[in-house]
């Protein structure tokens, strides 16, 4: 029994139901994705992004920006701190971060910590203006911008990727706890353009 | 002469429909009467059109009202709508656009509208004078409560609250852009054309369900259409524009702070379906918008203001603008016989209008004695009676207007049979939005009333909201703010758009009130404030406006004295000998006119009043028990009840005699976890706690406490130190996003020179404590070769990282229980099927679940302080870790903790208790008090701050703060709960009831 592996659970599992009629928004669970907070040890400030380019190839963001390149992302979301992304990475991207770039910076892995929902539809704008109180224009806020702020009382860090069929595309990370009211409140937004969950 | 469109059924209908569309019948019930009206109509032209004049009574004397006004600044027409828990009361019945079945109500009336007994009280009107309640209701005091405020209660208010859950839903949203305009009349239709066109986004609001403002109401040509076909051109061209967003039934109701970037943010109400008998699935009935807006072109119009005269408030007076609505937009004349009472030239266009659609005209009063003679050339074809320098001094008729009185200059008073009149007092630019925050209004003598003053930054007014009555002045300032306020955030400088129509006559002398009228004369009908009321409160020394308003309640309804302010702060001036500007105004406040409670709730309302979180084991637990309690946001299982168990207490005691026993396991997974790392670390925990952390070796953990700047307790918790530069912190439930708040501010500001980084991990592990003598045995079955966990290897206090069944995981041999207990975790995405695996491996151990509960008496019989200990009142010497804090180094709160309060010898302390009659019940919350005081606050010696009943002694234990309580163990003392009325006699004993030696943890 003790070698049996264990099977994970999304923190969406169960939650993820379509609701109303129409597909105005789209909601894929990004469960898998590989997330960890990565944040600059003190006097690495300038080794670190050295070390990221040529590792990962990739401009480490300064400010609220997204940069990626082969999977692998970073997202600027406080001074000297990102959230790192790696596509099904999982709870192994934490630790191969940690031995590119541990000497810089602390890594911690936060591949449960949060669930991640990739949203889009064409009436997706409409339907997170009642959710996030900043302004997602494409005159505001671009592909590969980054925002922390709140969704019906519920901190949530998101960014913009490069649309998809003419619709705005967003990944949206919560605390895995409030999945389910986070998912309520999406649905409860949603429904009158009509919510699938994919 | 017939009004009549030649349908008998429909008298009041005139031959023009205006906007209304008559083939699209709609029946409606008010008073349960079924009636006839069209789509396109309120319930205020349907009722007119139906020939009801009388449609609810006034709020103090009961009086008979009807229609003033046909926008949102209606006193009077206000009605119930709807049935049972959608009832909605105080509804005005001129912004009720009309749907087939619509059920309406009049109110404050019994028994019946037209016969309400209620109306006795106008009889009395002369004791119902302003500060009445004050006056009367002084004496018995004792009276107020139980006898004259219910009194006054059940007979003041107007509509009945349906007291039931409101089964539609509300939501919020929020909307950026670079110019909103408020108002979508003719300047706000040319603000947001000349904004929109220059590309930027743009956000036009009007609370009407159609765009167009007066020019609906007015018989307007522009560039040689009618108003309303402009409209509809102006708003296709509007359409159009992929940044224009249009928001019609949307109410802008408040300004309120603009941020650093110059961008203001408004609350708006859309009424998303009150129009429809039923909200479609899945909309809301309203919502509210918070709109940030970086320019606002304020295009709010202006409010037409009735004039103060004997009997003003009989149903068929009614403000001569809305006449002229009701007569073009909506088809429908109040009546067949009218008369125009006014002071300015727009009153006249009421009469021509009403001519034109075949009403008879009796007379026009005009307070002027010079009338522009362009004026009175045209009105010659009126066949009318004209008097100049007359007032009607007395309006007449039990349930509706049906004679005047007017008073020539000369005295001479002539009697008139009509069955309406239109008043023209003036007009009251809408400055509300220009002083929400804080701006003053500022006197205009050129039309007799206060435009905006000093304005908020980041707007601009255009039209009539200025005080700029004329059509062509309105056209040329909106389209000029509009291309300003693009121009201003960034979009193209365009020529702003003009439009050619005819000069218009808007010359206005105030015309406040009539002195020389009889009979009552209402300023503020919402809330029946009459003339006289204003002349006691003048002569009674309340003449400043704040106080006027107070005392007599003059603007205090919900219409906010739209119509009434003026009128009444103008009678203050004359009877004080003032000028107005020198009587000032009051300002008024968000909202513009009434928002639900509801819609500022939006769905965050029963369970969503806050989100709920659940962790990664929550499925599991629901599986096993329906007993959850909220610790925080948090739910977690209070206990598991096994079939057949009676009562909590029963399951309670079984889980912790089965963990005492053998094991039992629970989740923790809400308890705070902090990963702290950098070279600082140690050095950085050292300063927030008040015992030495950075001498914990790798591979071990650590009790920590930590106080807040004042010396007092914080939070309490564990640090484990994973590795030369790592370690994990364990915080309570619920003090976790506070202490993350508080080492975010120590590295932050206080020591940004330490190398110390801090991530909250709370949501990344599950975590299990597995307790009891035979947790390790289960843990070996569990982890099998992946840890070793023998007392040797893996002693008491020790935790590691490991790889185990292919995920990485932590244990910590830590104890809140006080048995040998560990603490698993695992990346939360496990956290289900780890709970089951354990569950499983326990299976030969006969382990059980234990929930909070059980949780809490076991660190009851350890005496482990908790939440209930942790209050914000205790010191570490309190709670008996005094001897924790150590003197080697500094820490948060160290000084202020030595402060003589905090460091006196005689402060309440941590104790046992323990009852000496042992079936008594202890209560937590109970005071302490010596044997034989009197329970008075004097002799108060501390109080119970926990209390369980333990399975393992057999009796009710408790933890308890009491004056020097540890040198007074064996003493008894008396635990007294007056609330709940417990009054035991209790022996003082040490916090730790059992294995005081902690030989359990070690083994």
């Amino acid at each position: 029994m003790s070698d049996s592996p264990l099977i994970a659970r999304s923190a969406f599992s169960g939650l993820a139901r379509s609701v109303g009629d129409g597909s105005g928004v789209v909601a894929a669970d990004r469960d898998g994705l590989g997330l960890a907070t990565v944040a600059a040890l003190k006097g690495r400030a300038e080794a670190l992004p050295q070390r990221v380019l040529e590792r990962f190839g990739i401009a480490l963001p300064d400010g609220p920006f997204r940069s990626t390149a082969d999977g692998i992302a970073f997202a600027g979301t406080a001074p000297g701190t990102w959230l790192a992304t790696r596509e099904n990475g999982g709870n192994d991207f934490a630790a191969d971060l940690r031995e590119q770039i541990g000497a810089f910076a602390a890594v911690c892995d936060q591949s449960d910590g949060y669930a991640v929902l990739r949203l889009t539809g064409p009436m997706l704008r409409s339907a997170l203006s009642k959710l996030i109180p900043i302004d997602l224009h494409s005159r505001a806020f671009k592909a590969g911008d980054v925002a922390s702020t709140v969704a019906a009382h519920m901190g949530v860090t998101l960014w913009r990727l490069p649309d998809a069929d003419g619709a705005l595309v967003v990944d949206i990370a919560v605390f895995r706890s409030l999945a389910g009211s986070f998912w309520h409140a999406l649905a409860q937004s949603s429904a009158e353009f009509g919510l699938i969950a994919v | 002469m017939s009004v009549s469109d030649g349908n008998p059924a429909r008298p009041h209908r005139i031959a023009r429909p205006g906007l209304i569309d008559r083939t699209q019948a709609l029946t409606f019930l008010f008073d349960g009467r079924r009636y006839t009206g069209f789509s396109g109509d309120t319930l205020a032209s349907a009722l007119l059109g139906a020939g009801v004049k009388l449609v609810g009574r006034s709020f103090k004397y009961h009086r008979p009202r009807g229609i003033l006004c046909a926008g949102s600044e209606e006193p009077n027409a206000l009605v119930e709508l709807r049935t049972g828990a959608r009832r909605e009361a105080n509804t005005r019945a001129t912004v009720v656009e009309l749907f087939d079945g619509l059920e309406a109500r009049s109110q404050n009336r019994w028994p019946s509208l037209a016969f309400d007994a209620g109306s006795i009280n106008s009889l009395l009107s002369p004791i119902f004078v302003a500060g009445f309640y004050y006056k009367t209701f002084m004496w018995p005091a004792a009276f107020w409560e139980k006898v004259y405020e219910p009194m006054i209660r059940r007979a003041a208010g107007l509509g009945r609250a349906s007291l039931q859950a409101d089964p539609d839903t509300y939501e919020k949203a929020h909307a950026f852009c670079d110019v909103l305009v408020i108002g979508a009349g003719p300047a706000g239709l040319a603000a947001a054309l000349a904004a929109g066109r220059s590309g930027a986004r743009v956000i036009l609001c009007d609370e009407d369900f159609v765009l167009g403002g007066r020019l609906n109401g007015e018989r307007h040509e522009i560039d040689g259409a009618s108003g309303s076909d402009w409209v509809r051109r102006i708003e296709t061209e509007l359409r159009s524009l992929p940044e224009v967003r249009i928001l019609p039934r949307t109410t802008v109701f408040g300004a309120y702070d603009d941020g650093l970037s110059g961008a203001r943010t408004f609350g708006a109400l859309e009424r998303v379906c009150d129009h429809l008998p039923l909200p479609p699935a899945h909309q809301p009935r309203q919502r509210m918008w918070k709109i940030i807006a970086r320019r606002t072109v304020l295009a709010a119009g202006a409010v037409e203001r009735p004039v103060v005269f004997g009997g003003n408030d009989r149903p068929g007076v009614m403000l001569a603008s809305a006449v002229r609505t009701f007569v073009n937009r909506f088809g429908v004349a109040a009546g067949g016989r009218a008369a125009v009472f006014t002071g300015s030239d727009d009153g006249w266009k009421t009469a021509f209008d009403l001519r034109d659609a075949g009403v008879a005209v009796e007379a026009i009063i005009d307070a002027r004695r010079d009338v522009p003679s362009a004026l009175l050339a045209a009105a010659k074809r009126l066949d009318t009676r004209i008097f100049v320098g007359s007032h009607v001094v007395g309006a007449h008729g039990a349930r509706g207007v049906d004679r005047i009185d007017v008073r020539e200059g000369g005295g001479r008073v002539t009697r008139l049979s009509v069955d309406s009149l239109a008043v023209s007092g003036g007009w009251n630019p809408s400055v509300a939005l220009s002083t929400h925050v804080g701006g003053r209004p500022r006197w205009s003598d050129v039309i007799s009333a206060f435009i905006p003053g000093d304005v908020p930054r980041g707007m601009s007014v255009a039209g009539a909201a200025c005080g700029s009555f004329a059509l062509a002045d309105a056209l040329r300032e909106g389209s000029a703010a509009g291309a300003e306020a693009a121009a201003a955030t960034g979009s193209n400088r365009i020529e702003p758009p003009r439009w050619r129509c005819a000069e218009e006559a808007t010359s206005v002398t105030a015309l406040w009130n009539v002195a020389e009228s009889k009979g009552k004369a209402f300023v503020d009908f919402q809330h029946d404030v009459t003339d006289e009321d204003i002349a006691l409160a003048a002569r009674e020394g309340f003449r400043s406006v704040e106080l006027l308003k107070r005392y007599t309640t003059l603007g205090m309804a919900t219409d906010q004295g739209k119509t009434s302010n003026l009128n009444g702060h103008a009678i203050m001036a004359a009877l004080t000998g003032r000028a107005i500007p020198e009587v000032g105004t009051t300002t008024s406040r968000p909202p513009y006119s009434p928002v639900a409670i509801g819609a500022f709730a939006g769905h965050h309302r029963g369970k969503d009043f806050k989100p709920t979180r659940l962790t990664a084991g929550h499925a599991w637990a629901l599986e096993r028990s329906d007993v959850f309690v909220e610790a925080g946001q948090w739910l977690r299982a209070q206990w598991f009840a096994a079939p057949g168990e009676a009562s909590w207490l029963e399951t309670v005691s079984r889980e912790v005699k089965a963990v005492r026993s053998s094991a039992g396991v629970c989740d923790v997974s809400t308890l705070g976890k902090i990963d702290v790392q950098g070279s600082d670390c140690g050095l950085f925990l050292d300063r927030i706690y008040i015992n030495s952390l950075s001498t914990v070796a790798v591979g071990r953990v650590r009790y920590g406490l930590m106080l807040r700047e004042d010396g007092l307790v914080m939070d309490d918790g564990t640090a484990a130190r994973l590795g030369e530069q790592h370690y994990v912190i364990s915080t309570t439930t619920a003090n976790a996003a506070k202490v993350m708040q508080h080492l975010e501010h120590a590295r932050q500001v206080l020591w940004p020179e330490l190398d110390v980084q801090i991530v909250s991990v709370t949501e990344q592990w599950s975590q299990y404590a597995i307790a009891g003598p035979n947790s390790r045995r289960l843990l070996q079955k569990l982890l099998g070769d992946a840890l070793d966990v023998s007392n040797a290897a893996f002693p008491y206090l020790a935790c590691a990282e490991f790889s185990w069944r292919g995920i990485g995981a932590r244990l910590f041999r830590i104890s809140f229980s006080g048995e040998l207990a560990y603490e698993l975790a695992v990346p939360a995405r496990y956290g289900d099927a780890v709970i089951r695996a354990v569950m499983s491996a326990g299976t030969e151990f006969a382990a059980v679940a234990y929930g909070t509960e059980a949780l809490g008496v076991m660190r009851i019989e350890k005496g482990h302080v908790a939440g209930n200990e942790l209050n914000g009142t205790t010191t570490a010497a309190d709670l008996g870790l005094g001897r924790m804090m150590s003197k080697k180094k500094d820490c948060i709160g160290r000084i202020l903790a030595g402060r003589p309060g905090l460091a006196d010898p005689d402060r309440p302390a941590l104790v046992g208790i323990k009852p000496v009659d042992r079936s008594a019940r202890l209560y937590s919350g109970a005071h302490l008090l010596s044997l034989g005081s009197d329970p008075i606050l004097a002799n108060d010696q501390g109080y119970v701050t926990s209390v369980a009943y333990s399975p393992m002694l057999e009796t009710w234990i408790g933890l308890a703060l009491l004056v020097r309580g540890p040198q007074r163990h064996g003493e008894r003392i008396r635990a007294h709960s007056p609330i709940r009325g417990g009054d035991a006699e209790v022996e003082v004993v040490s916090p730790i009831f059992f294995d005081p030696d902690g030989a359990r943890l070690h083994v």
